[in-house]
């Protein structure tokens, strides 16, 4: 009886809703990374599935002496900073723009989603070709209004090659930041706009004192999410750059990859990944304490 | 009869009757070719997957092996996949890391060796016997192709040497002297005079990016120099950390001030573009440029002739890396292995279909064998009437310069020189030159440290 009640329960219906996404991060997200941890301590080469022994930490004093780890940690981090410091400035500045109400913007918004839409590989691989130094459009472009008289060879070297990924990435993903911000702006009280006019502050006093601390919340949380995924990035770097030239652009995910795929050193991939993975936890947590996520809703 | 002599048939009534006497002991009874039956067939269906390199000519060797499969196993179709060049290794590993192999693999000799000494192909010593143990070209060994330890691993699909590629018509206009001449001095004048006079013309190009083809080229300048990565008569000792890899590094840091300033991003298919498209006078490619130029740049096709590359002042050499590309058989998760075998056997035992192969991308792919190489319907191609001296130069006189990083100046098979060409070890000591402005002997230090990690992992393969 007592079973049936459960079955019959909301608690249960509950349950069963729940149900597909805990089986899907089960096998899709929880078994991966508990897999990837336990291949950190073995050294695993894939054609020699046979050959699989237990070596301790010896894949992660791999990594730690590898000079090329070193280089893509702060690769990496030079790639992620830059990256979500232009997507912020410039998607609260575009959702800005978009927050008026002007003729054609619900067309302008649409369009503006057209970089996230776009499969990444596609992107790379036309970026690729914007950035051909000799038949791509931009050099063409800055060539044909007078700004450049010699070609700019975008990715040819390690500043310009970092330039170009970062390029990419900010254009890809600044319109999640202008959607998260727009989304927010439009749920600000109008009155406060109202006071500030009547106290006299003007268009930039408002944007400062009433603007962006309605935005605080959501722009924590965008950037956490934007600075976790852009470290983690690897399709990008990797269809671009092939994180060349040399291993200029390689970041830390790129790295992961070319341990384990090329050098066949699956071990030292998964404990990178590992290192990644321990890197942003205590990251996110040290941001969030320190931007002080949360602290109104306690306070209330 | 020779095995030339006979048709495809013919062979195959031969497995038949194998196949017939193995099932009449009741051995092999799920190979499917029933004995002596005028329908022998195999019953099996599906898609045979078939790797190939980017280009017709694998499919035109599965074209070969469809006919088989229409008259010999109906329910199967070899399906050819195409797999570019910078994606090669890291496909076959992964795949065959997933068991999840094709059925039959074309591809470049130092990856074939890295997989038969890993194991991981069948022997195929049995149909070498079948196509014939004398019919390769002179100046060539079935151990180039692939076998390891007294086995035959792999069949001949083609050789495929890069050379000098030269537009002759900015030669003679600024008066150079015949390539066929030049030593590494001669190239470096030649390309600075170019780069001087045309305007935006690079005088030389190579590709310098992180890639294979960075790896193949640079290949070709250290065996030059006499120099190696390995040892093969000495357990594989590394040897790189040398006064020929200096060198050679050397003559690739005086060199690229003449190439195009994207060089050091270029891989394979850039190198082809700076040629055809004429923002190089002069590039170390394969023949598949000048397929190229006569589809889309018809002038610059008929200006541009092959050479084998330019001596080393010190050595003479004038060593090319070449392709020793071959078909091999994945020994394991392969459920098609007496089909593949019989197809193969069927494609390399006719002369129509090896000379389709080779017509297919003129003069890409070089004949293996001598009944077609010097056949009158291989030269029944237009580039041979049009440039017989570049295709000859491809097909015939480029082997006695003949080298390979898997078979480094020809003096032993090298296991691995698959893993060196993943990590793309020599391009990346390249770079270390070119774009870190390292010293060469900073690099070819770095570089021999990476190649005594490789032998330190797989030292198991070299016992």
């Amino acid at each position: 009886m007592r079973r049936l009640d459960f079955l019959q329960s909301d608690r249960f219906v509950g349950l069963l809703f729940i149900a597909p996404f805990v089986v899907t991060a089960i096998v899709f997200m929880v078994y991966p990374i508990a897999e990837a941890v336990r291949m950190a301590f073995f050294s695993y080469n894939p054609l020699r599935p046979d050959l699989v022994s237990y070596v301790g930490l010896n894949n992660f004093e791999f990594i730690f002496s590898d000079p090329l780890f070193w280089s893509s940690f702060s690769q990496g981090t030079i790639w992620t900073l830059l990256s979500i410091l232009f997507q912020t400035i410039f998607g609260v500045g575009i959702a800005l723009l978009l927050h008026r109400k002007l003729f054609g913007m619900a067309i302008f918004r649409g369009l503006l989603l057209f970089p996230y839409i776009v499969p990444t590989v596609v992107i790379a691989l036309i970026w690729r070709w914007i950035f051909n130094p000799e038949i791509g459009v931009i050099n063409y472009s800055l060539q044909s209004v007078g700004l450049i008289s010699e070609p700019i060879y975008w990715l040819s070297t390690p500043t310009m090659a970092m330039a170009s990924t970062i390029m990419l990435n900010v254009w890809k993903y600044t319109p999640f930041v202008v959607i998260c911000v727009l989304a927010r702006l439009q749920a600000v009280p109008l009155e406060l706009y109202d006071a500030a006019k009547v106290d006299g502050a003007g268009a930039f006093r408002r944007f400062l004192d009433v603007t962006l601390p309605q935005l605080r919340e959501v722009l924590i949380v965008v950037i956490v999410f934007r600075t976790i995924w852009t470290f983690n990035k690897f399709e990008e770097i990797y269809l671009l750059t092939k994180g060349g030239p040399g291993t200029s652009t390689f970041n830390l995910a790129v790295y992961s990859f070319e341990q384990s795929m090329a050098s066949l050193r699956l071990g030292v991939g998964a404990a990178t990944g590992v290192v990644m993975m321990i890197m942003l936890m205590i990251g996110s947590v040290v941001y969030l304490r320190v931007a002080g996520f949360g602290n109104e809703e306690k306070s209330t | 009869m020779t095995n030339m002599d006979r048709t495809p048939s013919q062979l195959l009534l031969d497995r038949r009757g194998f196949l017939g006497g193995a099932a009449a002991v009741g051995i092999g009874a799920g190979n499917l070719f029933s004995a002596g039956s005028a329908s022998a067939q195999s019953t099996k269906t599906g898609t045979v997957r078939v790797w190939g390199e980017p280009g017709p000519y694998g499919g035109a060797g599965v074209a070969a092996m469809n006919e088989w499969a229409q008259k010999n196993a109906p329910g199967l179709k070899f399906e050819i996949e195409t797999i570019p060049w910078d994606g090669v290794y890291v496909k076959l590993m992964t795949d065959l890391a997933a068991r999840r192999p094709p059925s039959l693999i074309s591809v470049e000799s130092p990856i074939a060796m890295q997989m038969m000494a890993e194991g991981l192909l069948l022997p195929v010593d049995d149909m070498v016997d079948k196509i014939g143990r004398d019919r390769l070209v002179e100046g060539v060994r079935w151990d180039y192709w692939g076998s390891w330890k007294g086995k035959q691993y792999v069949i001949p699909a083609h050789h495929q040497p890069h050379l000098l590629l030269v537009r002759m018509d900015i030669v003679k206009e600024l008066g150079l002297k015949d390539p066929d001449t030049w030593d590494w001095n001669d190239l470096l004048n030649a390309a600075k005079t170019i780069t001087q006079k045309k305007q935006n013309m690079a005088g030389f190009c190579m590709a310098l990016g992180r890639n294979l083809c960075t790896d193949y080229h640079f290949a070709a300048l250290l065996h030059a120099a006499g120099g190696r990565m390995f040892d093969a008569s000495n357990k594989f000792e590394v040897v790189f950390d040398s006064p020929e890899t200096v060198e050679a590094l050397t003559f690739v840091k005086e060199m690229q001030p003449y190439m195009p300033k994207g060089a050091v991003e270029y891989s394979f298919l850039q190198v082809v573009d700076a040629h055809v498209t004429g923002q190089t006078a002069m590039s170390f490619y394969w023949g598949r440029t000048l397929g190229r130029a006569a589809e889309e740049a018809k002038p610059i096709f008929e200006a541009t002739e092959a050479f084998n590359h330019a001596r080393n002042p010190r050595t003479s050499r004038r060593s090319n890396w070449n392709d020793f590309q071959g078909w091999c058989i994945p020994a394991q998760n392969n459920p098609y292995i007496e089909e593949v075998k019989q197809a193969l056997l069927y494609q390399q035992t006719s002369k129509e279909w090896l000379v389709k192969y080779c017509h297919s991308l003129m003069p890409n792919v070089a004949p293996t064998y001598k009944d077609i190489a010097n056949s009158e319907e291989l030269r029944n191609h237009p580039f041979y009437k049009s440039k017989p001296k570049t295709v000859d130069t491809y097909f015939k006189s480029s082997l006695a310069n003949s080298s390979s990083t898997a078979n480094e100046l020809l003096q032993g098979v090298n296991p691995l020189a698959g893993y060196v060409h993943g990590r793309s070890i020599l391009a990346q000591t390249v770079q270390k030159v070119v774009i870190d402005n390292q010293t060469p002997q900073q690099a070819a230090k770095w570089g021999a440290r990476e190649l005594e990690a490789i032998r330190r992992e797989n030292v198991r393969l070299l016992g």
